[in-house]
C-alpha cells in the first residue's frame, strides 16, 4: 500500500507542476486547440457538401457532423507530442539530467500528457456542448454504459499514442530524423486511423490494410464507438482486443529503443 | 506613408539572400529530405481527393482535375512561405518577447521589409516548381489550354495571392506585440490556411464568407486557379490585385500601430 502512496505523491506533484507550467502558456494552448479544431471542421465541411440531402456510404450528414466532433474530441485526448519533446531532449543533452533523477523520464512525460490533455480536452468538451446547444445534429444520446467504454477505449488510444510517439522519438538515438518519420506516420493515419474519413468510406482494399495495423485503434475504434457506430458484443470486444494486442507491440517496441539506445547515447551538452 | 523601395534596399536584399544561399549549400542532403518531404504530401493530398471524388463527381462544382490544379497552386504559394515568410518574419513573435527586434530597429532600413525578406530557404524554392508543374499537369488532363489573356491574368492573380498571403502573416505577427507570451502565432495560420486546399465553394455559406471577406484565403488558390482553368473571366485578375492591394496597405497600417507598442526587452 505505501508503493501506491508513493506513486501517488510523485504524480500528484509532477502534474502540478506540469499543470502550472502549461498555465503560463495558455495563449499557446489555445493556437494548439485551434489547430486540433479546424483540420476536422475543413473534413467536415467537405463532407457535408458531398453528402448533400442524400447520403454517403451510409453517413447523411448529421453523421458526419456527430463523427468529426466525437473525433476532435478522441484526437485531443490522445493525441502526444512526445517525439518533439524526445527528439530535442537526446540531440541537445536535456535528457542528461533526467537521466540523473532516481525517476524515469517516461514519467515526467506521462504527467504532462495528462495535464495538457485535462485541460485541452476540457477546453473541446465546452466547445462541443456550446455547440450541441444551437446545433442538435451533433448531439448524442444519453448513454452512459457506451460512455464509459469510451473513456476506456481512449484511455487505451492514448496510452497507445503515447507509446508510438516515445518509441518513435527515441530514434533520435539513431537519426536525426526522427521528428520526420513521425511526420510520415501522421500522414499515413490521416487516412488510416479515419481522421479524413471514417473508415468505412475509404476503397475497400486500404480499409483491409487498416484493419491489420494499429492505425483504426488510434482514433476510429474509441470514436466509432462514442457515436454508436460500433455497437454488439463481437465488435466491442475485438476493438478492445485490438487496442490491447497493439498497445502490447509498442510498449515492447519501446523497451526495445530505450535499451538498446541508452547503450548508444554519449551524452552531448554539460 | 510612402512605398518607394531605394536602390540600396535591393542591394542589402542580395546580399542577404546570397549569405542564406551559401549556407544552405553545406546541407545539400536537406534539399532531397525537403523534395521528398514535398512528394509525400502532395501525394496525400491527392489521395485525399481521391478519396472525396469516390464518393461525388463534383467538389462545390468543380471536377477532380480542376481541384488538382487549385492544389498545384496551393503547393506552389506553400513553397514561397516555406521559403521567405516563416523563416524570415515568423520568428518575430519571439524576436519581441526576447528584445531581439532591437537589433533589427536598430539598423538603418526599413524595419517591416528587413523582418520579412531577411531569409530565404532557398531549397523550398523546389516545392513552388513542383506545385506549378501539378497545376500545368492537371491542366493539360483538363484538355484546356489558356490563351494569353488568361495566363496574364493568372500570373497578375498568383502575385495578388502571394501578396495577400503576406499581408496575413504581417498582420498575425503583428499581434504579438500584443501577445507577447505567444511563441507559436504561426500555427494559427497554418490551421486557417489548411482551408484554402479546396475551392471555397465547397464549403457551406457561412465558412465561404469568412474565407472570401474576413479571412481572405479564397484570394490565394481559388482565385488563380479559377483565372488559370477559364472558370472566371480574366477581369478577376483587376478584382485580385485590387484585394491584395488593399490587404497590404491593411497589414502596414496595422503593423505601424504595433511597432509603436514596442518598447524593447533586451538590456
Amino acid at each position: 500500500m505505501n508503493r501506491v502512496a508513493d506513486w501517488a505523491r510523485r504524480y500528484g506533484a509532477l502534474i502540478r507542476n506540469a499543470w502550472l507550467v502549461d498555465l503560463q502558456y495558455r495563449a499557446s494552448i489555445v493556437l494548439w486547440i485551434i489547430w486540433g479544431v479546424t483540420e476536422p471542421a475543413i473534413a467536415l465541411g467537405i463532407w457535408w457538401s458531398i453528402a448533400g440531402e442524400g447520403q454517403v456510404g451510409g453517413y447523411a450528414r448529421a453523421d458526419f457532423a456527430r463523427y468529426f466532433f466525437a473525433l476532435m474530441l478522441v484526437n485531443q485526448l490522445t493525441i502526444a507530442w512526445d517525439s518533439w519533446y524526445l527528439d530535442r531532449w537526446i540531440r541537445e543533452g536535456d535528457l542528461n539530467y533526467r537521466l540523473a533523477r532516481p525517476l524515469h523520464p517516461a514519467h515526467e512525460a506521462v504527467a504532462e500528457n495528462i495535464a495538457y490533455k485535462a485541460r485541452s480536452g476540457g477546453m473541446i468538451l465546452v466547445v462541443w456542448l456550446v455547440a450541441a446547444l444551437v446545433w442538435p445534429a451533433v448531439r448524442l444520446p444519453l448513454a452512459p454504459g457506451r460512455w464509459t467504454l469510451t473513456a476506456l477505449a481512449v484511455l487505451l488510444a492514448a496510452a497507445m499514442r503515447f507509446f508510438i510517439s516515445f518509441a518513435t522519438g527515441l530514434l533520435a538515438f539513431w537519426t536525426t530524423r526522427a521528428t520526420a518519420i513521425m511526420g510520415l506516420h501522421g500522414g499515413v493515419a490521416l487516412f488510416l486511423s479515419g481522421r479524413i474519413a471514417p473508415l468505412t468510406l475509404l476503397p475497400p482494399a486500404v480499409a483491409g490494410v487498416a484493419a491489420v495495423l494499429w492505425f483504426p485503434y488510434m482514433l476510429a475504434f474509441p470514436v466509432n464507438l462514442l457515436t454508436g457506430a460500433v455497437h454488439g458484443t463481437t465488435a466491442v470486444l475485438h476493438g478492445f482486443a485490438g487496442q490491447l494486442v497493439w498497445l502490447g507491440l509498442w510498449v515492447g517496441a519501446y523497451r526495445l529503443a530505450w535499451t538498446r539506445g541508452l547503450r548508444r547515447y554519449g551524452a552531448v551538452g554539460g | 506613408m510612402t512605398f518607394r523601395i531605394p536602390h540600396s534596399a535591393l542591394r542589402i536584399l542580395a546580399a542577404l539572400w546570397r549569405l542564406n544561399l551559401a549556407e544552405e549549400l553545406q546541407y545539400r542532403a536537406n534539399f532531397v529530405a525537403s523534395v521528398l518531404g514535398t512528394v509525400f504530401w502532395i501525394g496525400t493530398a491527392l489521395l485525399t481527393l481521391a478519396l472525396f471524388f469516390r464518393h461525388t463527381t463534383r467538389l462545390g462544382g468543380w471536377d477532380y482535375w480542376e481541384v488538382v490544379v487549385l492544389l498545384g497552386v496551393f503547393n506552389a504559394l506553400t513553397g514561397v512561405i516555406e521559403a521567405v515568410l516563416r523563416p524570415g518574419i515568423g520568428r518575430l513573435a519571439s524576436e519581441v518577447r526576447n528584445g531581439g527586434l532591437d537589433l533589427v530597429l536598430a539598423k538603418p532600413v526599413d524595419a517591416q521589409g528587413f523582418v520579412s525578406f531577411r531569409r530565404l530557404d532557398v531549397w523550398h524554392l523546389a516545392d513552388v516548381v513542383l506545385g506549378l508543374g501539378l497545376a500545368g499537369y492537371a491542366l493539360s488532363r483538363l484538355g484546356r489550354v489558356p490563351g494569353v489573356l488568361q495566363l496574364a491574368a493568372f500570373v497578375v492573380a498568383l502575385a495578388a495571392a502571394g501578396i495577400v498571403v503576406y499581408a496575413i502573416w504581417v498582420a498575425l505577427m503583428s499581434l504579438a506585440f500584443w501577445f507577447v507570451s505567444v511563441e507559436n502565432l504561426s500555427v494559427l495560420f497554418d490551421a486557417v490556411y489548411e482551408g484554402a486546399r479546396y475551392p471555397v465553394t465547397a464549403y457551406p455559406g457561412a465558412l465561404r464568407f469568412v474565407f472570401v471577406y474576413l479571412l481572405p484565403i479564397a484570394w490565394t488558390t481559388t482565385i488563380p486557379a479559377s483565372a488559370l482553368t477559364g472558370r472566371l473571366g480574366p477581369e478577376i485578375a483587376l478584382a485580385a490585385a485590387a484585394v491584395a492591394a488593399l490587404a497590404f496597405v491593411l497589414a502596414r497600417l496595422l503593423w505601424r500601430a504595433a511597432l509603436r507598442r514596442y518598447t524593447g526587452a533586451s538590456g
